[in-house]
């Protein structure tokens, strides 16, 4: 673990030798905290998160509408950003939390939609298809905007502590409570346990990792557009944390470096990126559907969480399947 | 305001007809295999754009109209064999997100082989104009879209409900291990319901041509509205999509005319006052994915 750490920290350093540029590492760690979002939802608690662009989005548009008409810090815009995706969680959560599998999926499109939609259409205060520009982040004076260095580094300390905050999560008894979910989910309520209120709580902390990813995307990239609220988007996410491994920690990172990265190569090559992803989603899912961590994890024989449990819970399970029915 | 209302319903239920026949497909599609088909919009655009090019070669428009959604069949019949068949009975992501890669595949095809602009389709000449209805004129365009798609629901309905593989697919979906304990070829079921599915989408698509044009994401711009429908009508419900479809289809044409920056956000304010209310949808069923 730290010896990634200690490379990715040296990577402005070889950067002019492998010829990948600092910002594109800097995408891909943000990138790699919405993927964790999303891997929370997906990897532990088994649920198919496919409108965390919205608040990924959220994110995005908080802070940079306060950068812009407040004036705040960046860090104050941050903390604004992730405040705009927990609310946006909020209105959206009790509609998703009792649902389960394809049904959670398509809510969560669709709720997702939503979002983007507003950002599409209230031209007037985010630009609508135009988008809006983020000013650059300074840290003490307004005249020293941190340059693209101070940014990859802000990124990469911003992304071990989400990575920190991620592990504590996944190895509480919260976050064990949420495996348990996945895998057996009438027994976690046997034992008494309200799952749907884990469930909540899990979609609230994947918004505000979504959140705090769309906040600092945005300052990076000095720009925000209403397709970052997509759904394209936050199958991108979803993309990412399968092929690097899902249900592990750090899956979505190696999942978002080479998502970035071979972006970043196949766009300067062809223009037909969107054909090559398309092609990486399929070739993920039918040829390593554990993902590049995954399977390492498993040939080693450290089985990794499985994203398919032998009995797919909330098919088998008749008392949870009525009650998710409504 | 109002005189205009009139003319809008009309085109709302139109909309709604869209709407609906695209959910059904897809509804079927998961329903009986978990799959969320990402790629459904793909397809209709694929059949859009093979009538457009039979017709552009000088084709007959009514043959075209019957080829074209069957070729976006074989094509779909194929995928569904080599693609999607090995991920049947795994987590529902899978096929989500294969669908989608598909989709982006598609769309980047369509892109390359016809390029972005919205091309130019004419309905032919025993199908424009327009009808005097006393109080309003209605393009017979619109007018035979409507008589399609409801020969489309009526011969879906006959079909699930009054022939034995109709019966077999709607057991499927109850309970396939048994249908398949009992011999069925579960496995050719499903690709059949794969392409039934596809067969309403390629329908709907070439149809939507002479609606809406035709660009790369014509289809995909039918798949949202559609997977509310799914949850506004309830999975697994013929009578739901169609209910659901048409009221999402009338709340979009009455707010382009009232309030045009909600007309597509009215839809997601419906769908969660629905699930506020019903949270399985107006017509979900029991026994069905949950």
């Amino acid at each position: 673990m730290l010896v990634a750490i200690v490379l990715l920290a040296l990577e402005p350093f070889f950067a002019p030798y492998i010829k990948i540029d600092v910002t594109i590492v800097s995408a891909a760690l943000l990138f790699a905290i919405a993927a964790m979002s999303a891997n929370l939802l997906l990897g532990y608690t088994g649920l198919p998160p496919f409108g965390n662009a919205a608040f990924f989005g959220l994110g995005a548009y908080g802070c940079g509408l306060s950068l812009k008409y407040l004036n705040v810090h960046f860090i104050t815009a941050t903390l604004f950003g992730m405040l705009a995706a927990l609310l946006g969680a909020l209105i959206v959560a009790p509609f998703l939390v009792r649902r389960r599998g394809i049904y959670f999926g398509l809510l969560s499109i669709a709720f997702g939609q939503v979002f983007y939609f507003i950002a599409y259409r209230f031209t007037s205060v985010t630009g609508g298809e135009d988008g809006m520009s983020v000013p650059r982040p300074y840290l003490v004076f307004s005249s020293f905007t941190l340059k693209e260095t101070a940014f990859y580094y802000l990124s990469l300390v911003v992304f071990v502590i989400s990575l920190l905050a991620f592990k504590l999560i996944v190895q509480s008894p919260f976050g064990r409570t949420l495996v348990a979910i996945r895998q057996n989910e009438l027994r976690v309520r046997y034992l008494g346990l309200d799952s749907n209120r884990f469930v909540f709580v899990a979609i609230l902390i994947s918004a505000g990792f979504a959140g705090l990813s769309g906040a600092l995307s945005a300052m990076l990239n000095g720009f925000i557009a209403p397709l970052s609220l997509d759904w394209h988007q936050s199958g991108d996410f979803v993309l990412a944390t399968i092929l690097g491994g899902s249900g592990t920690v750090w899956g979505p990172l190696i999942g978002s470096l080479i998502y970035e990265i071979g972006r970043d190569i196949i766009s300067t090559i062809t223009p037909y990126w969107q054909i090559f992803l398309g092609a990486l989603f399929v070739a993920c899912v039918l040829g390593f559907p554990r993902g590049i961590l995954g399977t390492i994890l498993a040939r080693v024989g450290a089985a990794p969480l499985s994203n398919e449990p032998e009995e797919a819970n909330w098919t088998q399970s008749p008392a949870i399947a009525a009650d998710h029915r409504g | 305001m109002l005189e205009h209302a009139g003319p809008q319903i009309f085109n709302g239920l139109v909309l709604g007809a869209f709407y609906a026949i695209v959910a059904i497909g897809l509804s079927l599609i998961m329903n009986l295999t978990g799959t969320i088909n990402m790629a459904h919009g793909s397809f209709m655009t694929l059949a859009g754009y093979l009538a457009f090019t039979m017709i552009a070669r000088g084709t007959n428009f009514w043959f075209a109209f019957v080829a074209a959604p069957i070729i976006a069949v074989l094509v779909a019949v194929i995928v569904e064999r080599t693609l999607i068949r090995p991920l049947y009975g795994r987590d529902p992501v899978y096929s989500l997100l294969l669908t989608f890669g598909l989709s982006l595949i598609a769309e980047e095809v369509f892109h390359v082989i016809w390029g972005a602009n919205t091309l130019p389709f004419a309905p032919p000449a025993s199908l424009s104009g327009t009808l005097a209805l006393g109080f309003m004129n209605f393009p017979v365009y619109r007018l035979f879209i409507v008589v399609v798609l409801v020969l489309a629901f009526a011969a879906l309905a006959l079909f699930l409900y009054y022939t034995r593989f109709g019966l077999r697919l709607r057991a499927a979906v109850q309970d396939t291990e048994m249908i398949a304990a009992l011999g069925t070829n579960t496995q050719l079921l499903y690709t059949i319901n794969f392409g039934l599915g596809i067969l309403l989408a390629g329908i709907a698509g070439v149809l939507a041509v002479g609606l809406l044009g035709l660009n790369p994401t014509t289809g995909n711009t039918l798949l949202m509205p559609a997977f509310v429908t799914v949850i506004i009508g309830g999975m697994g419900s013929l009578y739901g999509s169609i209910v659901g479809g048409i009221l999402i289809g009338l709340a979009t044409s009455l707010m382009t005319l009232y309030v045009p920056a909600a007309s597509e956000v009215v839809i997601y304010v419906l769908m969660a006052i629905v699930l506020t209310i019903r949270p399985r949808g107006l017509f979900g069923e029991e026994g069905l994915f949950g």
